[in-house]
């Protein structure tokens, strides 16, 4: 066995460092040519000539300061939007699949069906409706739906919301039934079974569909370009990124800069919680 | 909304501590009409809210908090409801109470937009309003417009391209990455890692390492002066290549968690029968993993048919091609990025309406089809 | 039961932090981003947005804004869109969203189209008579004007007259050639990489082609109110053969003379960069190429010589000597905005000290009589004397239809770049393609 790795083992290494390099070279390229000047990039792509921290100080110096881009409050945006859809997903997400998973009427059925065969509609079918009637609803109830953080978040709701109740609703049915049913004789309110006796168990589920809503969410363009337009005064990071690259003529020093400030949060993430991520990805592709 | 989540905890908790507070034990101890007055209170308060919220609307007033002051009623409303003391009926308006949130949400971005973009998509709607019907007018022009076929074979292309390369690079590195070596972690992780970026920003960023490190090295070395993205064709190309890019390692992963479940006496008992590496792989592991294969198909194939991010960063659907004898100049637009800019940027709403909903149709039936084959397996199974 | 009255309590607070919390979080972004701009000075509370489609002078119109408000006590705030950008897409966008800025850049009969009956008529305000370039849509002018530019082949006039290349004697095809191949010979004692800096890169450049270039097809050498082949154009988009044939001959010489690492996948910082730093004779830009010498080129400007530069006519048939210069674009007011302040916002940008900030340092050419500045550009002297003597043509490209270049005639012009087609294909495909758009 030994003997027989040595050679396989090499080539199987060679292999590997090659499949590598095609997908780490994006990677390294945006690094060395955020601490470079523009007429270097042009110059030299690919090239760790006149790599300085300075230049590295002045391209976040101007990404951030450009109004068009405005780091911060994009970043602060795509973090809030974000972790507020999934706390209430998962909230909500979990109410629904229990309510739907333990009374088995006709209606909680339906519901479920319903659910399921929505996740299949693509969201270019529902967009140009969506934002439609979110303007004339919104307008007509006096509750700004576009252009706001309450607005993006109830869709994400919407969007998420049956991925999110399917894959709990195929976890609680793992749930004994009897132990809700000894809460119940211990006098526990129904709701309160579910906070106190469902709920804690939910965890791996819910961590599952918290990742996959997360990633889903965060870099999801299409959505909040619609909703919150490319200049709007709320606008997350994908979108502030095109917006950014759409309003100057290819400042590639800039350009990768601000595609590294979108990317670095999502790496630290990852690396903290590498297996939680990747098992969550995959559990959800598998089950849905 | 979720105060209400928080006001539940705190009922529980004034429950179990019921003993440990002093303070308003008058109102603690009394009758059930008290505690009918107690939610009837909000209950009615909520539904008056409600509907003065709702006149201001009806009337047109420009009034600003009337919006707030729906919201502020229909929760007054629940929370009365929550509170209405009846032992019979309170775990049928917990279920209702539970379930609201998420299926109105849902309701109002998913089911009446699709409801409405059906109907729209009959209509000569311009996004604002609507003056006739058209019937089936859109779909029929839809295909006599040379582009909107150009794209449409574009995006099948795209997909089968991409189903048979991702699945292949992703299984053979799912092996690679089974495989007993050092550093396996690394390079698991490493593959994965283009998957958490999204299509703009990495759109962005594979422009970039198209037109100007592909772009110079072609120059220096060939002489030739274009770049990878101003081709219809090595623009197509490039998009693969980044879509393998991305979505690779995800699969890779997917074929691992199949792989893993693959026995291990079987596999050492196919080498104790001198099965060699190659022989089990075709002969035991791929027949065992069978349905992660399914699983993965259908996924690369639903996203390769919704792929929209990339293919608006990279090329924006630029690139000129002869098709049926008609010269195009959106060689590499596929289908998601046709319909946005037929609504979007070419302001034709009830078209784009159109389009998609034969999207939707198109992605419904191989929906089906993977239920239909999934299923089939496992009645063999 | 007590505990039921405690939960209501509590719930009745949430619920009310939550709703001030959702009607508040827009009035708090708003109230934040403007309190950011705001340096000091009275607000009225007033604000006003204005789509700017100009990016390079983004950060002068910042300025001005932060003058007016100093001033007026009403917050302008600018909104930058770039040349990549598909500013009427966005706007519609925005309409479509009940986001519409009170005053917006239109660039045409097909931007004004768009806003039919949405725009304020501005006859009443004091500028309209100030100018002959507003935007006049029958008795009622929409469009307010706030710049000049002219298109041109512009040169480097140092290198023409080392090279001995008199910039007048270029009046036709065969002379454009001449001095082609004179400059061409010597490229390498000039210093030159190509004669000429063109491009015809079709996703983000397809204007410099589209737009810009063909706009001599359509106007060189024509009187100002001359329509004839706009005209032509917009009824179901018929070409003249001849005239455009001798345009797609020009166009063929760019492509051989041009910078093969520029032609096909070029930037236009790279154009500009390098015209400034004296590496082309010739540049198939128009006049805001000045302001990007000056400023972000400044530099390799300054160590090519701050060389003199001038316009000739695209000459492309014998005789033509008209450059064309135009309002490029118009801001409108939006009907159903703050019209008010909006106006007064237009009316306060044609005086005195706007208008200084304007020419002096955004590099404007004032359409404006009573302006007395005069900008630094390095083609500023150039269009003053085409206008002096009358030879200037309009830009009747404006009306063409919406997306003409972008979507259909920009990849054309690529592939004749690229060599994928040669100059017959090149025409029959652009009649062919002009057709299509014209039909849809």
């Amino acid at each position: 066995m030994v003997k027989k790795l040595t050679l396989s083992g090499i080539l199987i290494r060679l292999v590997f460092f090659a499949l590598a390099i095609y997908v780490l070279f994006p990677f390294f390229l945006v690094v060395i040519n955020v601490f470079r000047t523009a007429n270097d990039i042009v110059a030299n792509p690919v090239s760790t000539a006149g790599m300085k921290f300075s230049n590295l100080s002045n391209n976040l110096k101007s990404v951030i300061n450009n109004t068009n881009f405005s780091f911060w409050s994009a970043f602060g945006t795509s973090a809030l939007v974000t972790f507020l859809s999934i706390a209430l997903l998962a909230l909500f997400g979990g109410m629904a699949a229990w309510v739907i998973c333990r009374n088995k009427t006709k209606w909680s059925t339906f519901i479920y069906m319903v659910f399921i065969a929505s996740m299949i509609i693509p969201f270019q079918v529902v967009m140009l409706p969506l934002i439609s009637t979110f303007r004339d609803v919104g307008k007509f109830l006096g509750i700004g739906m576009l252009q706001t953080f309450h607005g993006i978040i109830f869709a994400y709701l919407g969007f998420g919301g049956a991925m999110t109740v399917f894959i709990l609703t195929g976890f609680i049915k793992t749930v004994p039934f009897e132990l809700e049913e000894a809460a119940a004789i211990d006098g526990c309110s129904p709701e309160g079974t579910y906070f106190k006796i469902i709920l804690p168990l939910l965890k791996p589920p819910i961590v599952t569909v918290t990742i996959l809503n997360g990633m889903w969410i965060w870099n999801d363009y299409l959505l909040p370009s619609l909703m919150l337009g490319h200049n709007g005064k709320v606008k997350t990071l994908p979108v502030a990124v095109q917006a950014f690259v759409g309003s100057y003529v290819k400042q590639w020093d800039l350009i990768l800069t601000a595609a590294m400030l979108a990317i670095v949060p999502m790496i630290i993430l990852f690396l903290f919680a590498q297996k939680q991520i990747m098992g969550g990805l995959v559990d959800g592709a598998i089950k849905s | 909304m979720k105060s209400l989540f928080q006001a539940d905890n705190r009922v529980r908790d004034e429950h179990d501590n019921d003993s440990l507070t002093s303070g308003a034990q008058t109102i603690a101890h009394t009758g059930p009409f008290t505690d009918r007055a107690i939610s009837l209170i909000p209950l009615i308060a909520g539904l008056a809210v409600t509907f003065a919220a709702l006149i201001l609307d009806f009337t047109g007033s420009k009034l600003s908090f009337r919006g707030g002051l729906l919201i502020a009623g229909v929760i007054l409303f629940f929370i009365g409801l929550y509170l209405y003391p009846t032992k019979k009926h309170h775990r049928a308006i917990v279920n209702i109470i539970f379930l609201f949130p998420l299926l109105f949400c849902f309701v109002v971005t998913v089911i009446i937009p699709f409801g409405l973009g059906l109907f729209y998509s009959t209509t000569d709607w311009n996004g604002i309003r609507m003056t006739k019907f058209t019937g089936l007018g859109n779909y029929i022009t839809m295909f006599k417009e040379q582009s909107f076929l150009w794209s449409l074979v574009l995006t099948v292309l795209f997909v089968i391209v991409n189903m048979v390369l991702v699945n292949v690079i992703g299984l053979s590195l799912a092996v690679l990455c089974t495989s007993k070596m050092k550093s396996v972690g690394f390079f698991r992780a490493s593959f994965f890692i283009p998957n958490l970026i999204g299509g703009i920003v990495l759109g962005y960023i594979w422009q970039f390492i198209f037109n100007n490190v592909v772009l110079k090295w072609t120059f220096e070395t060939f002489g030739y002066n274009s770049s990878m993205l101003s081709k219809y064709n090595t623009g197509f190309l490039a998009i693969i290549i980044v879509y393998i890019w991305q979505y690779a390692g995800y699969i890779m992963m997917i074929y691992i968690t199949g792989l893993t479940t693959v026995p291990s006496d079987v596999i050492e008992a196919s080498a104790i029968d001198g099965a060699t590496a190659v022989q089990t792989f075709f002969r035991i592991k791929l027949p065992m993993i069978a349905s992660t294969i399914t699983v993965c198909t259908f996924l690369t194939l639903q996203s390769a048919f919704k792929q929209f991010d990339v293919n608006m960063a990279l090329t924006n659907g630029t690139g000129s091609v002869t098709f049926l004898g008609q010269y195009l100049s959106n060689g590499t637009q596929m289908l998601a990025l046709n319909i946005y800019n037929t609504a979007i940027t070419k302001n034709n709403y009830s078209m784009g309406q159109a389009k998609a909903v034969l999207f939707f149709i198109i992605l419904s039936i191989v929906s089906m089809l993977q239920v239909h084959i999934s299923n089939k397996r496992e009645v063999e199974m | 039961m007590r505990a039921k009255v405690v939960s209501a309590v509590m719930a009745c607070l949430m619920a009310s932090s939550l709703v001030a919390c959702g009607s508040s979080s827009t009035e708090t972004t708003a109230a934040g981003t403007s309190a950011a701009k705001e340096s000091g000075g009275a607000s009225s509370g007033k604000s006003i947005r204005l789509v700017n489609g100009k990016i390079e002078v983004d950060s002068q119109l910042k300025k001005l804004a932060e003058m007016y408000e100093k001033e007026s006590g009403v917050h302008v705030e600018i909104e930058s869109m770039g040349g990549g950008v598909d500013i009427q897409g966005e706007l519609k966008a925005y309409y479509q969203s009940d986001n519409m800025p009170d005053i917006f850049v239109c660039g045409g009969a097909a931007d004004f189209d768009n806003w039919d009956g949405l725009l304020q008529d501005m006859s009443d305000q004091a500028w309209t008579s100030d100018t002959e370039a507003a935007y006049k849509d029958g008795d009622s002018v929409i469009g307010f004007p706030y710049t000049t530019e002219a298109v041109g082949l512009a040169y480097n006039a140092d290198i023409l007259e080392k090279a001995g290349v008199d910039p007048k004697s270029i009046t036709g095809p065969e002379s454009m050639k001449k001095a082609f191949e004179t400059l061409d010979s010597k490229k390498d004692e000039l210093g030159l990489t190509a004669v000429i800096g063109y491009f015809a890169e079709p996703v983000n450049l397809y204007w410099s082609t589209g737009n810009h270039l063909f706009a001599n097809y359509l106007d060189s050498g024509l009187a100002r109110d001359d329509s004839t082949y706009i005209d032509m154009l917009n009824d179901g988009g018929k070409i003249d053969d001849n005239r455009f044939a001798d345009f797609a001959t020009m166009v063929e010489l760019f492509n051989k003379y041009s910078d093969p690492q520029l032609l096909v996948s070029g930037t236009y910082d790279q154009q500009i960069l390098n015209f400034a730093s004296g590496k082309y004779a010739f540049v198939t830009q128009g006049s805001w190429i000045g302001a990007t010498m000056t400023g972000d080129d400044a530099e390799a400007y300054k160590s090519a010589g701050n060389f003199k530069c001038g316009m000739i006519p695209y000459a492309f048939e014998e005789g033509i000597d008209t450059i064309l210069t135009n309002s490029p674009s118009w801001w409108a007011v939006y009907k159903d905005g703050d019209v008010q302040d909006a106006e007064a916002f237009l009316q306060w940008l044609t005086t005195a000290p706007a208008q200084e900030v304007l020419v002096n340092e955004a590099g404007f050419i004032s359409p404006y009589k009573s302006c007395t500045y005069v900008a630094s550009d390095p083609f500023a002297a150039t269009i003053s004397d085409y206008t002096a003597a009358g030879k200037t043509s309009a830009w009747h490209w404006l009306n063409m239809k919406d997306g003409y270049a972008q979507n259909y005639t920009g990849q054309v012009f690529a592939d004749f770049a690229a060599g994928s087609m040669d100059k017959d294909t090149f025409i029959s495909t652009f009649k062919q393609v002009t057709a299509s758009a014209y039909a849809g």
